[in-house]
């Protein structure tokens, strides 16, 4: 894959790469995990957002119509052996339909690479922290059993420190985006190189692309996009066709996995705190208040005219908080536009129309 | 002759509309047709009506709109229905509120500020429920002209309820209370009732602001404006030609491209 400004190794070929040397594979469902545990036992953390286009009548014997496609496709994917590379599965408590997910794989359909599960609190009071410091402490337990070995706690925390820089440059990148050469699809191919690459190799790639940074560039209307995950990524062709460009994002994959660096020397403790402390999300029981403000203060700083909430259908906590979100957002004088897409399907006429018609509305 | 200055094309999905305008931005000739599935030639013959009447179209601009937009390579430029109906709604009424547009695939309910900007906007694209299709395809199970069944939906003092909001669901219903001896005007008067349901859910969706106006090939039914101002407790407003106001709309776009 050529971007403007660096080469991206394609998903199969770095992970081939990583199987060469001797390296494991850890499927991993969305949302949030901590790769650095992952990397510590030798997985490198390879993300399953759905993946988009997947026939997933496989996964129709298992799964409820109303379930997003994110599910639907993730499952139907392994089903039809799109994770054979996989060493072991893991699948974070997102939401309902992914810690169904986890306990269909679990309970029914027993697949080859061992399946783990991990659960998130809602919240980010000390006792959420505490209560995922101990889930990662068990992951790291259930792991060792798995790998048969388990790295030190000087081992964690160099593995904690590499993903930590790996995620300060993502933050970098996040707040240069308007002085990149990159078009908008090539801003999102690289920072979601993130999902699969080794946090060295990103970290090069983000400072090969940083070094390219040059005088902020107007590229059309600056919007906020929210949601799950810019998927199609055709998206982020029409954006631009129709006089608009991405100014910021509050996408689950993308902008709310700035995860800061930790503070404390306990591993477990900080790998948590990385977690709790990353940018409000839904899916870890945030207010719509922070939510709120979190908008607008991205607003505010990357000049975004309007919010563009672009979300799979039937994704429940992202949905029950937008009538509420939008009259905020809208009483604090940010418009919004909802575009509601399922992973399989082209983008619509009707989606085209909407977008164009808010630039228009926004201009 | 009048003279013209810009020119607006709406291709919608049952009808083409074009209308001209004077340097005023007044509508001064319109022209409907039914929607031809190759709607690049409908609009050159279009044009070419235009041409005849008003003589050379050299240095006219042309702004199209509808769903066919981007097929119409003689447009400068291509603006959304939502955009022009707000402007030739604006332009023709003089004030803000909320606009209502019920069209044969779709239907929009729009938010116009009192200076004529769109605030907000909400479409029913996803199925015919809401629009003008639902009806066309009842009218045509219960062999009812689509020009009457507003009137005759009136004239009955009683109503069934129609359940399913699916164009397609609806017609099995009207089938079976058809069977169940139901006169005909009762169920039109439920079938109404049922579209406007939807479509005033639409507009709390994007909340209203009076007044109600109304534009689309839908509106020119009795029941649908008689109905609408029942749900949502508001009198309604039409303009001459609602069913001209995306076009009109885009000649005022053009008209700025003029200037």
């Amino acid at each position: 894959m050529q971007t403007a400004a660096v080469r991206i190794p394609g998903r199969i070929e770095n992970i081939l790469s990583w199987k060469e040397q001797g390296g494991g594979i850890a499927a991993v469902f969305p949302i949030h995990y901590p790769r650095e545990l992952l990397r510590a036992f030798g997985y490198l953390p390879v993300e399953v957002w759905g993946p988009p286009v997947v026939e997933s009548v496989s996964s129709a014997a298992h799964v409820q119509p109303y379930v997003c496609s994110i599910v639907r496709n993730g499952l139907s994917f392994l089903q039809s052996g799109g994770l054979e590379l996989a060493d072991i599965l893991l699948v974070p408590h997102a939401c309902d339909s992914l810690q169904g997910l986890g306990s269909l794989l679990l309970d029914f359909i027993h697949p080859r690479q061992p399946t783990l599960t991990l659960y998130l609190p809602r919240g980010r009071r000390e006792s959420d922290l505490s209560f995922l410091a101990q889930e990662l402490h068990a992951l790291y337990r259930r792991l060792a059993e798995i790998h048969g070995d388990s790295p030190t706690e000087p081992e964690l925390m160099s593995s904690i420190r590499r993903e930590e820089a790996a995620d300060a440059s993502l933050a970098q990148l996040h707040r240069q985006r308007s002085r990149l050469p990159l078009s908008d699809l090539a801003f999102y191919q690289l920072i979601r190189s993130r999902e699969y690459l080794p946090a060295e190799r990103f970290s090069q790639l983000a400072s090969e692309a940083l070094d390219q940074a040059g005088p902020i560039t107007e590229r059309g209307i600056p919007l906020l996009l929210s949601g799950i995950v810019p998927e199609p990524m055709a998206l982020l062709n029409l954006i631009p066709e129709l006089g608009g460009w991405v100014a910021a994002d509050d996408l689950a994959s993308c902008g709310r996995r700035l995860y800061p660096a930790g503070t404390s020397q306990d591993p477990f403790l900080r790998m948590a705190e990385r977690i709790i402390h990353a940018p409000p999300d839904p899916t870890r029981g945030s207010s719509i208040e922070s939510r709120h403000q979190h908008l607008l203060s991205l607003a505010a700083e990357s000049g975004a005219r309007g919010v563009v909430f672009h979300d799979v259908k039937f994704c429940e906590p992202e949905l029950f908080d937008l009538p509420d979100l939008r009259r905020q957002l809208a009483e604090s004088g940010l418009p919004s536009l909802l575009l509601e897409v399922d992973l399989n399907d082209p983008l619509s006429h009707q989606l085209h129309t909407r977008l164009q018609a808010f630039l228009e509305m926004i201009v | 002759m009048a003279k013209i200055e810009a020119l607006g094309v709406d291709v919608g999905s049952t009808t083409v509309k074009m209308v001209a305008v004077n340097d005023h931005g007044e509508m001064v000739w319109h022209m409907l047709e039914e929607a031809d599935p190759r709607a690049a030639d409908q609009v050159s013959r279009f044009l070419a009506e235009a041409a005849r009447r008003f003589g050379s179209l050299n240095g006219v601009p042309l702004v199209a709109t509808g769903y066919g937009r981007k097929l119409v390579q003689q447009a400068a430029r291509q603006v959304t229905e939502i955009s022009c109906h707000a402007m030739g709604i604006y332009a023709e009424l003089g004030h803000g509120g909320t606009l209502v547009d019920i069209g044969g695939q779709d239907s929009k309910a729009i938010r116009i500020s009192d200076s004529g900007k769109v605030i907000d906007f909400a479409m029913n694209d996803k199925c015919a429920a809401g629009t003008g299709r639902f009806l066309e395809n009842t009218a045509g199970r219960l062999r009812v002209p689509l020009q009457e069944m507003g009137q005759d939906a009136l004239s009955s003092a009683d109503e069934v309820p129609i359940s399913s909001t699916c164009t397609v669901f609806a017609e099995s219903e009207v089938i079976s209370l058809i069977a169940q001896g139901i006169p005909v005007p009762a169920i039109l008067k439920g079938l109404h009732r049922s579209l406007v349901k939807r479509v005033a859910a639409m507009i709390s969706s994007v909340g209203l602001t009076a007044p109600l106006m109304l534009s689309g090939g839908v509106v020119k039914n009795p029941a649908i404006r008689a109905m609408l101002a029942e749900e949502t407790g508001s009198a309604v407003t039409l303009p001459d030609h609602p069913q001209l106001m995306g076009a009109y709309g885009a000649a005022l776009y053009a008209l700025r491209i003029a200037e």
